[in-house]
């Protein structure tokens, strides 16, 4: 029979004991949360699996310690506990070993498969763009330059570039035929 | 086992694809970006969304890497190639002037420098020209910055490592809003093709 969980049902359940079925689902809930918080912040693949699998650690420690005293924030508590261990991360100050050590064979932490674009259409699409939006999303994307700097090449006004960069992401999406 | 996970199936409240974009730029204001994340954490749908908008940002950077777009670029773009490993072919030449030029298999990105007094110029257009001056193709309205003194302007590799021996003219124009065109500066390129291949298109 399929069982119906939220987020604090999940909670008590991981505290009561050895529910494994539980665990499984808080790490196939939560995983993929956490991965893409990683790669927005850490910009590393490898690191944002690291991370992942260092906060679904941290996350199963607590739960089974029954620490999480409100169930029905676990989002927030997986969510503060990214945002920690970014920063410790960049702090270089690492539990990592530790926890790996206890806990890592436990995890069945699969990665979501990557969303891969057709580039010829992509290429043709970027080409589409007016002059001024294919430098503006190029200067953003790979550059990774802030919209000041932008500005300051093209000589316009940060809100400007924010516009023009609007406007092309727009455009491409539709053109990509992603847009909703 | 499944969930809901007060997750919702079908997000009341979806995040724009522009605001999720902006969030990958990191282009968010603080408190909107921890709003945001607080969604995230509770949404699956968003999330899906995100990573579309991570996949655009990745085709970007790779296309971006490949040199294959021709474009407008700045000298943090040919920094950021250089750091990345990228091998960068680039021309100078000066405005009223020619230059010898051609791409070998390992340059991945393909640079002309142009130099020009751009100051009080209305709109800029590039006119791409065959040996005769006969424009081939325009780039409309190129992003420029009147105090540079330059524009750098990438040509697609992929073209230039098929394209045979052959001369290109480059012409930088100020369009007036009238209408009227007044000349910025020309220039010369000169290719000779040093990969095999056909002696003409």
């Amino acid at each position: 029979m399929e069982i119906e969980l939220n987020d604090a049902e999940l909670v008590r359940l991981i505290g009561c004991g050895d529910d494994r079925e539980a665990e499984a689902e808080l790490f196939r809930r939560m995983a993929p949360r956490i991965r893409l918080y990683g790669l927005r912040h850490l910009r590393d693949e490898h690191a944002s699996d690291d991370l992942t699998q260092q906060v679904l650690i941290t996350t199963l420690e607590a739960l089974r310690t029954g620490r999480l005293r409100e169930p029905e924030k676990l989002a927030s508590f997986v969510l503060g506990t990214c945002r920690m261990t970014v920063l410790n991360l960049r702090r270089g100050t690492e539990r990592k070993a530790h926890l790996l050590e206890q806990y890592g064979a436990e995890l069945p932490v699969a990665a979501q498969p990557a969303i891969t674009l057709d580039r010829d259409l992509l290429q043709r699409c970027v080409q589409g763009l007016k002059e001024r939006e294919r430098t503006v999303v190029v200067m953003s994307f790979y550059d990774e330059e802030t919209g000041s700097d932008v500005a300051g090449f093209l000589g316009i006004s940060e809100a400007n570039v924010r516009v023009i960069r609007h406007r092309a992401i727009r455009q491409l999406r539709e053109c990509m035929g992603v847009a909703r | 086992m499944s969930q809901d996970s007060g997750r919702p199936a079908n997000c009341a409240n979806p995040i724009d694809a522009i605001v999720l974009a902006d969030y990958w730029l990191a282009a968010l204001p603080a408190a909107e970006e921890e709003t945001l994340e607080e969604h995230l954490f509770t949404c699956d749908e968003c999330g899906a969304r995100l990573r579309e908008a991570i996949a655009l940002a990745e085709g970007l950077r790779n296309l971006a890497r490949e040199g294959s777009l021709q474009m407008v670029v700045s000298d943090a773009f040919l920094r950021r190639a250089a750091e990345e490993g990228l091998r960068v072919r680039q021309y100078s030449p000066p405005e009223g002037g020619s230059v010898q030029c051609t791409v070998t298999a390992e340059d991945n990105i393909l640079i002309g420098r142009l130099a020009a007094d751009l100051r009080g110029a209305e709109r800029v257009d590039l006119s791409i020209c065959d040996e005769r001056g006969v424009e081939q193709s325009r780039m409309r309205n190129i992003p420029v910055n009147p105090s540079e003194g330059s524009v750098i302007v990438q040509e697609s590799i992929t073209f230039a490592k098929a394209a045979p021996t052959s001369t290109m003219i480059m012409r930088l124009l100020n369009v007036e809003e009238a209408g009227d065109e007044k000349l910025l500066g020309e220039y010369i390129f000169n290719h000779t093709r040093s990969l095999p291949g056909p002696g003409a298109w």
